[in-house]
């Protein structure tokens, strides 16, 4: 199963290393990770997403908690959740399939950032699953390059 | 006032009166702060990770902080061993360590370690002190850290710069703590309490299981007068050795791997396990996973993540024992347990220990329980890691004493530096070591420390001439295979114990033993008696 946790922690040197090394000393998954400042200077916010089964997901929660630099753990519930990611992607075209790579685009709301003449940069934020099928789609054009940030999230109540 | 002589009032805010360590130049400021004064006294060790299993004994009897000092670098690298330990055993330990000038952080400078990289998994919290004018927090939140929840080290890192500056702002200890990220759960969820009471009320054969988690509670009494109150029997772990006083009559003994077999059929046979302070490791119920089908647990603990880990559901109770005991005292609980004890008295009763032990040497059974029990009432008993450690779990005589080993890390060389710990913390009270000749021998540069300081320390060598417990299982799963587990006739304890200026005893037989061990204890200097046991023979 998924388990998706969204931490607030102390915004100090070592503590990004702390939490991640928690997950590599215990073993447990870590299939994305988001960090960045709050609206609180001196708190950051972390999502991470894992999976394993309840007992790891349930230990996961457990031991995070245990740490002293973080504040709160959240266990989101995946159904009652807004997940967002980000992702930058370098694809090939030609003149023959331009028009169909500017479609797909436009289909899947993926933002056009940089044209050149043999690439184009895309924009997408979407939820992790419409961004994994806008990678599988673009595939046949060519991919050269992606970057993603990782889950973020953030419970509906 | 400059950050040493800060550390050093921090010292003395906690009321510390004695810490372990050995210093450098990267500590050399903090140590001239402890030479200006007079309320702290420092103990030179030999080895740096003597100075943290030294602090753990201490903490351990003082039921307080121990307190070690290294530099930086290798002698702060030579601690690790003792924090891991200390952490595995959730004993109460702040380590301060020197570190290279800050300005110099990162850069391989001579002596630098990166402390708290280096010991992130085996701390429960580490701070690397960059303004001097943090000290006093630090130390405040360290110390409290340390001795919540669920107790274990802490690292200080202090750059030697940062020790030698001049606090900015006048000292001022913090009163209270407040860290927002921690805040340890001391009294029991009510519906919790609800549901373990209603449970137990349900149970015809509950049993409870008590860890290290209960002493380091301090709820002995609470458990004890609950067992009392209830008719409720008890078994410990190996940490939790001492809860009850071995001839209890509501004692069934040590569990596990290396307990009692009628500790291990009184498990099979309870319908309720209450499990206080346990980690259910591996070594005390190898199948958790079949247990929980068979029976109904609670789990008690202050750390909410121990429940849950290695057993699966449970009625959970997340708490401090002494409170949550205190509760259930008052409780209405109505059980008759009487049947349910004869069985466990029978068990008792016909468990026949065919174990068989050489007749010419000193049988290491013998020892334990004629040592144990010839010791005083409320005597300490170390016990080191290996078949002495196995032999002192299964006959220690427990009476009012406290019976100190590791048994998470199952560190070798623990016991002599602990039980020098153990000495400063009850200067009044019997402490007696038990180690093997091969954990000896990764220890034994401590007895310069009992020497310079003339401890009246009382070091037993169980004296088998291998690394005896690998020696066991080489013979049981490799066929006897024995390789590199022989430490021959070395080194001679006699020129040892004279160089020392220890009195030396030796002992070769059971019959010369009770005499022997009334002469050792009742010596008034430090003793050291090497008693010979047959390498054949084995804890199981």
């Amino acid at each position: 199963m998924r388990g998706i946790f969204s931490v607030l922690v102390e915004n100090k040197d070592g503590v990004l290393s702390a939490i991640s090394g928690l997950f590599a000393r215990r073993g447990f998954n870590i299939d994305s990770l988001a960090v960045g400042t709050t609206d609180q200077r001196d708190i950051s916010s972390m999502t991470i997403v894992s999976t394993g089964d309840e007992r790891t997901i349930s230990q996961i929660e457990k031991q995070l908690n245990k740490k002293v630099d973080v504040i709160k753990v959240r266990r989101l519930d995946e159904t009652r959740t807004v997940e967002l990611e980000m992702l930058l992607i370098k694809v090939a075209y030609s003149a023959t399939n331009r028009a169909a790579l500017i479609e797909l685009c436009s289909v899947m709301g993926a933002k056009i950032m940089h044209v050149s003449p043999k690439y184009m940069i895309i924009e997408m934020a979407s939820d992790p699953e419409s961004i994994e099928d806008f990678i599988m789609l673009c595939k046949p054009f060519g991919i050269l390059e992606t970057q993603r940030t990782g889950t973020i999230a953030m419970a509906k109540k | 006032m400059n950050g040493a002589e800060a550390m050093v009032r921090c010292l003395q805010e906690e009321g510390v009166t004695t810490i372990f360590g050995i210093p450098g130049v990267a500590i050399a400021p903090f140590y001239e702060a402890i030479y200006n004064q007079d309320s702290i006294r420092h103990i030179l060790v030999r080895q740096e990770q003597a100075a943290g299993h030294a602090a753990s004994g201490y903490a351990r009897i003082s039921r307080r902080p121990g307190v070690c000092v290294t530099s930086s670098g290798p002698g702060a690298t030579n601690l690790i061993t003792a924090l891991a330990t200390a952490y595995a055993d959730s004993i109460p330990v702040v380590a301060i360590t020197g570190q290279v000038n800050s300005s110099l952080l990162g850069r391989d400078v001579f002596q630098e370690a990166d402390m708290r990289g280096a010991t992130s998994s085996f701390v429960k919290y580490s701070y690397l002190v960059k303004d001097v004018d943090d000290i006093p927090r630090v130390f405040r939140e360290a110390f409290y850290i340390a001795n919540t929840g669920r107790k274990g080290p802490v690292l200080i890192d202090i750059p030697c710069d940062v020790q030698a500056q001049k606090l900015e702002k006048a000292f001022s200890y913090p009163e209270n703590v407040d860290i927002r990220g921690y805040k340890p759960t001391a009294r029991g969820n009510k519906s919790q309490m609800d549901k373990v009471i209603e449970t137990i009320n349900k149970s015809m054969k509950p049993l409870i299981c008590a860890g290290g988690g209960v002493i380091l509670g301090n709820s002995e009494t609470e458990i004890r007068s609950f067992c009392e109150k209830f008719n409720i029997p008890l078994v410990s772990t190996m940490m939790g050795i001492g809860v009850m006083p071995k001839k209890h009559p509501l004692y069934f003994g040590m569990l596990g791997n290396n307990g009692k077999p009628y500790a291990n059929r009184a498990v099979s046979g309870a319908d309720l396990l209450i499990i206080v302070g346990a980690r259910v490791a591996d070594r005390a119920v190898p199948k958790p996973d079949a247990l929980e089908q068979r029976l109904k647990v609670i789990h008690i603990d202050v750390d909410s993540a121990e429940i849950g880990k290695n057993l699966g559901p449970t009625i959970p109770l997340v708490g401090d024992a002494k409170l949550i005991f205190r509760e259930l005292l008052n409780a209405d609980i109505h059980i008759d347990t009487e049947n349910w004890i004869r069985t466990l008295e029978e068990f008792k009763k016909n468990t026949v220990d065919t174990r068989v032990f050489s007749e010419k040497l000193v049988n290491p059974m013998t020892l334990v329980t004629t040592l144990s029990e010839k010791m005083d009432d409320d005597g300490i008993y170390v016990a080191d890691v290996g078949q002495n450690q196995l032999w002192s779990a299964d006959n220690y005589v427990m009476k009012n004493g406290r019976f100190l080993t590791t048994g998470g890390m199952g560190t070798m060389g623990y016991s002599i530096p602990a039980s020098i710990g153990a000495k400063y913390a009850a200067p009044d009270k019997q402490v007696v070591t038990v180690v093997g000749d091969g954990a000896f021998q990764m220890s034994m540069y401590e007895l310069g420390t009992i020497a310079v300081n003339r401890l009246p320390m009382k070091l037993i060598v169980v004296k088998n001439r291998y690394l005896g417990l690998v020696r066991e299982h080489q013979e049981k799963v490799y066929q006897g295979h024995y390789s590199g587990v022989a430490l021959y006739d070395y080194p001679k304890y006699d020129k040892l114990a004279e160089s020392y200026d220890m009195e030396y005893f030796h002992v070769d037989s059971n019959d010369a033993l009770p005499e022997a061990l009334d002469r050792f204890l009742s010596c008034d200097k430090a003793a050291l008696m090497v008693c010979d046991v047959d390498s054949s023979d084995k804890t199981k």
